[in-house]
């Protein structure tokens, strides 16, 4: 077993009380940074929509709306580029996301029985979320861990050359 | 050019053409889906893929450039073999409910299946499933049905600038939405229904109510809601519109309308349009025979003409009526009756701000093609919102703004607002200040040409803003700086005038200062006109002043063939405001009103009622009853816009013709009915049609001199119609009163500054939905737009603590309303907005107004509003 | 073996600024900016016949010299760090240990195009790699390798990192594009080439990861020293990243033309368990797969085309006798479905109408015309598409149909996996039933 910690973008905890104006306000001084980035404005959207998403936890339609309106990218448009890329959070998620990769060189070493794995063991299929919000599985296309395969993330912890023998005890440590 | 062959042809095509638009040129048709005019090419659906000798792949013929001796095959076994292929592809998720589908016979894939082939429906897995959404008022979608080839976003994006509707999710699973999933809440222009090529966007207003093999007629005509003066087509069976359309690439709009043009045009089949004439007895109108009714006016009007005077005699013409019917109006109140009593509510803005900025330009300087505006680099606009004004005109400048225009924005940005470099919105009655330093700014950027003495005079007589005065604004000094800095760089500007530049504050220095920067930075200027004809009138002569073709009024003898004299009379005629005073103070005994509804479109309508109460004859031809009618003696049913012929000017100077649909009603055409009077009353020219009305305006009008009829078809006749135009001298220009400043209700002078009060201002909306007496008749429009609401911004409700549909008491010194409160986010502060639409909340109940006495137009008065929560 | 990508990879703090310098790092941007010309470093590229490392192989120089060629400015440089291909991790260990070699490549090409900004397109499955980035960035800051005076020649550049969101197509230079201008990944019309017409709508240059970190060697040596490695078609030495059956997959800097055989049997220590070989897909998943008879193919790009596949990302994924092919391929179609944009019909369409029958296939559902369909499916794909991505998914599954038939027919006619039993995951052999 193999692991990469990676403290950087770990979300909000769901549910933390804040005050709504404040979170608004903050979002607006980051977009603002980041918009300095880009020659165009609009350019800022994919780092704009991290930026909520790290702060509110997931992308609601709130959410994008408020992204809206601080880069002046139309609603529709933001919806449109959010429901393109497949790792922006649409959904509230459990505290903790499995991205576990099922390519085909972790399907050769085996990620297809991790997967039947997590559905047996937490009733997880791709996309579900346990019912104590605990994990949420995403089924991912390439990680780029082949040579360490099969592989996933847990949120941003890389996990390598997971196994039956091991996967327990990695999510063990996921509470 | 560059030669190349295609299907063994030689075609020659521009360096820059694609193989299918070479094809095209030549009559080989390339099938394809995803390409539509006017929209960049997008290559995805693949059914134009050809074949390129020397190049192994096939190639899309959308994308691909033709090349000097390039060799092209369009019709190949292999060819047809991936066409077919791409529709076996695309019938995979493509339901084949052609049956129940309203597209079916006009179905771009249902003909490419035709011509190609159905494939063996190898596909044995099912279909992707997702319910039609029936939840909006206008749009139906069925995503079952997209093939995505994006036709729509790109058209809401690229050429609407609307960006409504996007591509949802990735690959197979995509569908098109707007972002609330379910109704569209949108600018509604429709324009995505045009280019949809199958049935996955259509209109509800028609879901199942026609096939299109149903169209019996269908009439080029141009539409009747807006100064643009949009081609539009009605389809007609029997009686009956069935839809209006328009065609890609056609009319000034090149194939774009908006929410009115699209779906309002059922106002004209509404239950309560007017059938019968009517007279007043005992007060009230009862239905008499077209005989009796004309009659009855004529015998009115020698009666009074002979009583009084014909200065007792008036009339106000329509913005909403063609050239014929004007220049008819004009020539029996001025040629028949003998009375210079002509005007229109084009006096209210339009009219005024056209002569004011002719005077300093010279008459050319209105005269614009709109299309232009998308090439312009730079524009500046005050005084409204064109894209709810004038919606295709306000796309124009979204489009020259994705192309990198900058732009300026004084007042509302309304739906300029993600298309604006510099939004300078001011809080009320400080526009003035904006304006002054900018053209100061520019002034000292650009400095003097010398071209125009006067101006350059007025200019640099400016008093400088101080400091407070510039806080007061509301607008940021740095942004108005740079704002200044970029207008001084333009290379070929624009600068659009709405109507609002002249409602408040005072109109003739706003104006002034306006037509300052147009002067500095050397811009086109184009004036915003919500009324379809209100430029046509004037050039009709329907204003006191002047006569057909907008020479000054000067007593004397005009000869016209066939031997016919006409008199100019030599009275100083009255203008609209002048009427309304004459009626009251009895100078004025007779107004004949065409289309036009003065009770509801003028302010003080308290006034103006007791006014119309005094005459002794009211004539209203109209196509509704109207709260002008209330107070007619006589009422006459008018035809609607698409039951005439003639020809409409829109705002930029394009004559264009107005064509018959079909009559709905027993309402006749308004010239036809006006030259009876007028014959009666001792005119002696016939007219058979509106051609020869035309032609009699060709003979009196130096503007229309050079223009022939014939010439008017297609995309129309643009100013100055085959004539050499006299050019404004810029001696002729005088502001008076520009340097004494008239002191302005709400603001106190403390020690030369100028400081803003604490107050709410009541402004008129101008919907994108509406226009006035029209469009409260139309169902449709109905449908999204119900209500009036009071427009109000986040800050002013916070402190009045307003939310969104709370009901509220609207007071002014004038008068009370209730309404629903709409919290719109760039409605400036101090201001609180109503449209001056419904019949049961009247904007113009609620305000009184002023004369400015340079431009003779209106200046709103008596709008301070107070708010009060029911 | 000399390493030109990976030297000083044994330094466990190789990705610290210092290490990097002290290694002879940045050496070679004070030479271009003190000693050459912006046109002489495009011309020595090009003289090193450095090909692109990210797919496609175009010719590094070449492109570099139409974006200077191209009148308009700004100019961008855009690393593409999207690797997305699957088999491939490559340039992941360039981005963890060896982040100031791609910076100081991307330094000099903008140097050589005076550009002034640059992007880094870094994927969203990577979440450490940005901020390994972001400290290599600041560090270069610091140190004057990046900002408004570099090196104090008034030579200004600025870099930043932009994270992907999960979208394989925008390994697509086009679509990486339209994803930095922060809208769907769609691929683009070409032309205009990014070149040209880029990154809004000005000249850029879209590379990868490695091509980048090969710049400061041809610099710091001379284009002759680096053609010298390689071959004559395919100069320098390649990141060879190998994943599956092998004993010790990984990533191994080898020079280009080394033999499929030595990767497998030298490098990684032969076939795990010592198997036998069935099929090596030798350029990421998007690549045809070679049989076991092309072992000695030298990879290049080339001898890889010779043989009907594609040197691609370098990425070796290694499959024993143990492995269905049909599963293989029903999972390969299934992420090219997935990662399909949607713009184009075929792509859209097809691949997700060739991975249901794969799918039948599979399950031991399928009849013998289905596999007719399915080739003609595939057929319709192949050479339709808008991008190389629906291409890529219809040719590697007509090479492995064409390869493996027998196996499909297995599935087919037997309604089971000729090389598993069908109750046994991955369990022994039962071959030779079918002769």
């Amino acid at each position: 077993m193999d692991t990469m910690r990676c403290a950087a973008d770990t979300p909000a905890p769901l549910g933390a009380a804040k005050d709504g104006a404040s979170e608004s306000a903050m979002l607006k001084d980051k977009i603002k940074v980041l918009k300095k980035l880009y020659p165009h404005a609009r350019s800022v959207l994919l780092p704009a929509l991290y930026a909520a998403q790290q702060l509110y936890g997931w992308l609601s339609e709130d959410a994008l709306e408020e992204v809206s309106r601080l880069t002046g990218v139309s609603p529709a448009e933001v919806k449109g580029v959010v429901t393109f890329y497949s790792l922006f959070k649409t959904r509230p998620l459990g505290r903790n996301v499995i991205y576990l990769c099922t390519n085909v060189a972790c399907l050769i070493m085996g990620a297809d029985t991790l997967e039947d794995f997590l559905h047996n063991t937490y009733s997880l299929s791709n996309g579900e979320t346990t019912a104590d919000g605990r994990f949420s599985l995403v089924i991912m296309e390439c990680i780029g861990a082949c040579d360490k395969a099969p592989a996933m993330l847990v949120n941003d912890d890389c996990h390598f050359n997971i196994s039956m023998d091991n996967i327990r005890e990695i999510l063990d440590n996921y509470k | 050019m560059v030669k190349l062959t295609i299907n063994e042809q030689e075609v020659e095509a521009g360096r820059d053409s694609t193989i299918l638009e070479a094809a095209k040129s030549v009559g080989i048709i390339i099938p394809t889906l995803c390409h539509t005019k006017g929209l960049e090419a997008y290559g995805g659906c693949r059914m134009c893929l050809v074949q390129i000798e020397r190049v192994p792949r096939l190639q899309t013929a959308c994308t691909t450039k033709v090349n000097e001796g390039m060799v092209v095959f369009t019709e190949t076994e292999e060819i047809n073999k991936a066409r077919r292929a791409v529709l076996e592809f695309l019938l995979i998720n493509h339901p084949l409910d052609c049956p129940v589908c309203d597209k079916a016979g006009e179905c771009l894939l249902q003909d490419h299946v035709a011509r190609y082939g159905a494939s063996e429906g190898r596909f044995a897995e099912g279909k992707r499933v997702h319910p039609e959404n029936v939840n909006d008022p206008f749009i139906v979608r069925n995503m079952q049905r997209c093939i995505l080839c994006a036709r729509c976003t790109r058209m809401c994006g690229e050429a609407q600038g609307a960006y409504a509707i996007s591509v949802t999710g990735r690959g197979a699973h995509s569908f098109v939405e707007p972002f609330s999933g379910d109704r569209y809440n949108c600018e509604y222009c429709g324009n995505c229904l045009t280019v949809c090529p199958v049935g996955a966007i259509m209109s509800r207003l028609h879901r199942h109510s026609y096939r299109p093999w149903y169209v019996e007629k269908e009439v080029e005509t141009v539409c009747g809601f807006c100064g643009v003066g949009c081609t539009t087509f009605l389809q007609m069976r029997a009686a009956t519109i069935i839809r209006t359309l328009p065609k890609l690439g056609t009319g000034v709009n090149k194939g774009l309308l908006c929410v009115r043009g699209r779906f309002g045009y059922d106002y004209v089949e509404s239950e309560g349009r007017l059938k019968t004439p009517m007279i007043r007895v005992n007060g009230v109108l009862e239905p008499v025979s077209w005989e009796k009714a004309l009659a009855y006016i004529t015998t009115r009007l020698k009666d009074i003409a002979k009583r009084h005077s014909p200065k007792a005699i008036a009339a106000i013409a329509s913005g909403m009526c063609s050239n014929e019917d004007n220049y008819m109006l004009q020539k029996l109140m001025r040629f028949v009756i003998g009375s210079n009593n002509i005007d229109s509510t084009a006096r209210l803005s339009y009219a005024p701000a056209k002569t004011y900025i002719e005077k300093i330009f010279g008459t050319a300087a209105t005269a614009n093609n709109i299309s232009d505006i998308e090439k312009s680099d730079g524009i500046f606009t005050a005084g409204g919102d064109p894209t709810a004004i004038n919606p295709v005109l306000g796309i124009q400048i979204r489009s020259a703004w994705r192309r990198g225009a900058k732009v300026v924005v004084s007042g509302q940005p309304g739906g300029l607002g993600n298309f604006i470099d510099y939004d300078l919105n001011s809080v009320p009655l400080h526009e003035e200040t904006v304006l002054n330093t900018i053209v100061i700014g520019l002034a000292e950027m650009k400095g003097y040409t010398g071209k125009n003495p006067y101006i350059e005079k007025k200019i640099k007589a400016l008093r400088v803003p101080c400091e407070p005065e510039l806080r007061a604004t509301g607008v940021l000094l740095e942004n108005m700086e740079e704002a200044i800095d970029d207008l001084s760089r333009l290379k070929n500007p624009v600068v659009v005038v709405g109507p609002a530049l002249l409602q408040s504050g005072i109109p003739s220095k706003n104006l002034f200062l306006v037509a300052a920067i147009a002067y500095l930075i050397d811009a086109r200027v184009y004036l915003l006109s919500k009324k379809p004809n209100y430029r046509g009138l004037i050039d009709m002569g329907c204003v006191p002043d002047s006569i057909p073709g907008g020479l000054p009024v000067r007593p004397g003898q005009i000869k016209l063939k066939k031997g016919v004299t006409l008199t100019v009379p030599s009275d100083k005629g009255m203008n609209l405001f002048e009427m309304i005073e004459g009626a009251l103070d009895g100078s004025l005994k007779a107004l004949y009103v065409m289309g036009e509804n003065p009770v509801f479109n003028l302010p003080d309508r308290e006034k103006t009622e007791k006014a119309l109460k005094a005459l002794e004859l009211l004539v209203v031809q109209d196509i509704f009853m109207t709260e002008t009618t209330r107070h007619a003696h006589v009422v006459i049913p008018a035809s609607a816009w698409s039951e005439k012929d003639g020809t409409m000017t829109n705002l930029g100077g394009r004559i264009q013709f107005l064509r018959k649909g079909a009559a709905v009603s027993t309402g006749r055409s308004e010239w036809r009915v006006i030259a009876d009077i007028a014959k009666a009353l001792g005119m002696n020219e016939t007219y058979s049609d509106s051609k020869e009305v035309w032609e009699e305006i060709t003979q009196i009008s130096v503007l229309h001199s050079a223009s022939e009829y014939e010439e008017i078809k297609g995309v129309g006749l643009m100013w100055p119609y085959g004539s050499v135009q006299f050019q404004g001298g810029a001696e002729d220009f005088e502001v008076e009163g520009l340097e004494i400043l008239p002191e302005v209700p709400g603001r106190k002078t403390s020690e030369g500054c100028v400081v803003p009060g604490n107050k709410l201002y009541l402004l008129p909306e101008r919907s994108l939905f509406h226009s006035g007496s029209t469009t409260r008749k139309s169902k449709a429009i109905l449908s999204v737009s119900p209500e009036p609401y009071l427009a109000i911004n986040t800050v002013e409700a916070g402190r009045l603590g307003l939310c969104n549909d709370d009901t509220v008491w609207v007071k002014t010194a004038r008068g009370a309303a209730v309404v629903t409160v709409k919290i719109v986010m760039d409605c400036p502060e101090g201001v609180v907005m109503l449209s001056n639409t419904f019949e049961k909340v009247n904007f113009n109940a609620l305000v009184g107004y002023a004369v400015d006495p340079v431009l003779k137009c209106m200046v709103l008065t008596d709008n301070e509003a107070h708010i009060e929560k029911l | 073996m000399k390493n030109v990508i990976l030297r000083n990879i044994e330094n466990p703090n190789s990705h610290r600024i210092e290490e990097y310098i002290k290694a002879g790092g940045y050496f070679a941007i004070e030479h271009a900016v003190n000693e050459m010309t912006p046109r002489d470093i495009i011309d020595d590229i090009k003289k090193s016949g450095l090909r692109g490392r990210g797919g496609a192989g175009f010719l590094t120089g070449t492109k570099w010299q139409f974006a200077s060629l191209d009148p308009k400015f700004p100019k961008y440089i855009v690393c593409n760090a999207d690797e997305g291909e699957p088999g491939t991790f490559k340039d992941r260990v360039i981005l963890e240990r060896n982040p100031h070699q791609l910076i100081e490549g991307m330094v000099i090409a903008a140097y050589a195009l005076q550009s002034i900004r640059g992007y880094i397109y870094v994927r969203a499955e990577y979440p450490h790699v940005e901020k390994i980035l972001n400290e290599a960035i600041k560090e270069a800051y610091d140190k004057g390798f990046l900002g408004n005076d570099i090196m104090s020649k008034h030579f200004r550049f600025n870099l930043s990192v932009h994270r992907g969101a999960g979208a394989y197509i925008c390994g697509e230079e086009t679509a990486l594009i339209n994803s930095l201008e922060g809208r769907r990944g769609e691929p683009r019309i070409k032309p205009p080439f990014p070149v040209n017409a880029g990154a809004w709508a000005k000249p850029t240059i879209v590379n990868n990861v490695e091509t980048f970190a090969n710049i400061p060697y041809i610099i710091e040596t001379s284009p002759k020293a680096y053609s010298f490695l390689g071959t004559k078609d395919s100069p320098g030495t390649k990141l060879f990243c190998v994943s599956g059956a092998v004993n010790n997959p990984g990533v191994y800097e080898l020079p280009l033309g080394t033999p499929l055989r030595e990767i497998i049997y030298e490098h990684c220590g032969g076939i795990r368990g010592g198997r036998a070989l069935k099929g090596v897909i030798p350029g990421g998943l998007s690549t045809s797969i070679l049989t076991p008879d092309k072992i000695d193919c030298p990879m290049d790009f080339a001898n890889l085309s010779k043989h009907g596949s594609m040197l691609g990302s370098g990425a070796i994924i290694v499959l024993d006798d143990t492995t269905c092919i049909v599963k293989i391929y029903e999972r390969a179609m299934r992420f090219f479905e997935h990662e399909s944009c949607g713009k184009c019909t075929p792509c859209r369409e097809g691949t997700g109408w060739m991975r249901t029958i794969l799918g039948r296939i599979e399950d031991g559902m399928a009849d013998m015309e289905d596999l007719a369909t399915l080739e003609d499916a595939a057929l319709n794909v192949a050479g339709k598409t808008f991008c190389p991505l629906g291409e890529g998914a219809a040719h590697v599954l007509l090479s492995a149909m064409k390869h493996y038939r027998g196996e499909f027919e297995y599935h087919v006619k037997y309604k089971k996996c000729e090389v598993t039993d069908p109750s046994q995951r991955w369990g022994h052999l039962s071959m030779g039933e079918l002769d």
